[in-house]
């Protein structure tokens, strides 16, 4: 075989390797990627049919908020903020996402079903 | 291997394609008339999404989060520049206000009329002391709402062209219209930036452009499940604004009983109307916003009459036993996604 061969199978399979990565991106069912953004920046992109039982702590002007992943779910167990409106949303669902205003902390999936909630 | 070294660079190039088109989630290519552009903004106390479609959808968003930050610095009841903190301290004495907020005042005092009294701005005393406004809550005495109530009353409210006097001690509130009228000031930026297409998600109030998304679909809406964190229901609607109000969206809890945030200005408490949420279907955002909180301290026999005097809304309302009611324009656009009771309203 060939140098230029195995140089064009190489290439060929790291392409169709970012192909297929590209397909699924493409096809893969709505509301599987969570997004955890602050004050505008995103802090996480996490795929949470993949992501471990963890927990993530995230801080805004000294307050805390603490964020629970357990068995695909995810919700706030924590916030430094009178209301705790946004523990009280309980799980993330695709249609609303969890927000602590106080906080400016947003966690919502990438994509859902809907083009919006009314609430 | 003649055909594979043939074969195979065609093959990278398909894959080269497929793999620019999976880019959809961030932001539009300038060659893409369907290209889908986002931005959030945090403002008017809630979290405001905009998602527009299209070669202009950039500018359109960035146009709209501008004309909300403006709106905002005007109509805020806590910041000290604004031109509503400025007219409830201004301890009686009279005020010259821009024509924007000169002209949602004198639509909020319309509304009142129009609600029997069900949406009044004046309730803002009344609304700090439960601490719905800081989340500080607490239960106020009957003396106290009693004492705070005579503070208010809309029909104390001078308003003339551009000059607005209130009695000392009165204090006015656009929180029930403010979001709305923001929706449909920023579907206007998007217009005018040539966004055709978009959706504004003003925490919850949605509002859109365009009768269809670029695919041709009619815009696809969830309603909220008032018990749980999804929704009960859904609704494909063309250009309109989709606004809910539900007791859900703030409240406490002391002694075994629960609090909710919308309060009856007759009683300066909050609201039992028997629904636990309403939602209006219409034009006009700020028409709409005015409308939910009326429809639900109305409750649904006040909301039917209110919708049979009216030509121009339909609504959903859900009862405390989780049943629907529902008005004739949105039958066929309506979709329950819980099995649940559902009355249609005709005319």
């Amino acid at each position: 075989m060939s140098r230029r061969s195995i140089f064009i199978i190489i290439t060929a399979v790291i392409m169709l390797g970012a192909g297929a990565w590209s397909v699924y991106l493409m096809l893969r069912p709505a509301g599987e990627t969570v997004i955890i953004s602050q004050d505008g920046k995103e802090l996480y992109r996490l795929d949470i049919t993949r992501e471990p039982d963890r927990t993530i702590e995230a801080e805004y002007e000294g307050r805390k908020n603490i964020i629970e992943i357990k068995d695909g779910e995810v919700y706030m167990s924590h916030a430094d903020c009178p209301d705790h409106i946004c523990i009280e949303t309980g799980k993330l669902r695709p249609d609303t996402p969890i927000v602590c205003l106080p906080n400016r902390l947003v966690i919502e999936y990438e994509n859902s079903g809907l083009d919006g909630t009314a609430r | 291997m003649p055909e594979i070294s043939r074969v195979l660079p065609m093959l990278m190039c398909l894959t080269l394609l497929t793999s620019c088109a999976s880019d959809k989630a961030v932001s539009s290519t300038a060659a893409d008339p369907n290209a889908k552009s986002s931005g959030s903004i945090f403002a008017m106390d809630t979290y405001i999404t905009v998602t527009a479609y299209g070669e202009n959808g950039d500018a359109g968003i960035s146009a709209a989060k501008d004309e909300i930050s403006r709106l905002e610095k005007m109509w805020s009841v806590t910041d000290e520049n604004s031109e509503i903190y400025a007219v409830d301290h201004a301890g009686s004495a009279e005020m010259s206000i821009s024509d924007e907020t000169a002209e949602l005042i004198e639509f909020a005092l319309d509304m009142h009329e129009r609600t029997g009294g069900a949406l009044d701005i004046s309730l803002y005393p009344v609304l700090c002391a439960w601490g719905f406004t800081t989340g500080e809550y607490r239960v106020p005495d009957d003396d106290e709402i009693a004492g705070l109530l005579a503070r208010t009353g809309v029909g104390k409210i001078k308003l003339s062209g551009n000059n607005i006097t209130l009695p000392d001690g009165m204090e006015i509130d656009l929180g029930a219209v403010a979001k709305g009228c923001a929706g449909d000031k920023a579907a206007a930026a998007l217009k005018e930036s040539g966004v055709e297409c978009a959706l504004l998600d003003l925490g919850g109030n949605i509002q859109t452009v365009g009768e269809t998304k670029p695919d041709g679909k009619k815009w696809k809406i969830g309603i909220r499940d008032p018990y749980g964190e999804g929704s009960v229901a859904t609704l494909e609607i063309g250009e309109s604004a989709v606004i809910t109000s539900g007791g859900y969206e703030r409240y406490f809890e002391e002694d075994g009983v629960v609090y909710k945030h919308i309060l009856d200005p007759k009683t300066g408490r909050p609201a039992e109307s028997g629904l636990v949420s309403a939602t209006a279907i219409g034009k006009e955002g700020r028409y709409c916003d005015s409308l939910s909180t009326s429809l639900y301290v109305l409750g649904a026999e006040g909301a039917e009459k209110l919708w049979r005097e009216s030509e121009d809304f339909d609504m959903v309302l859900i009862a405390e036993d989780g049943s629907f009611i529902i008005t004739e324009g949105i039958e066929d656009s309506f979709a329950l996604t819980v099995p649940a009771e559902m009355k249609v309203l005709k005319r």
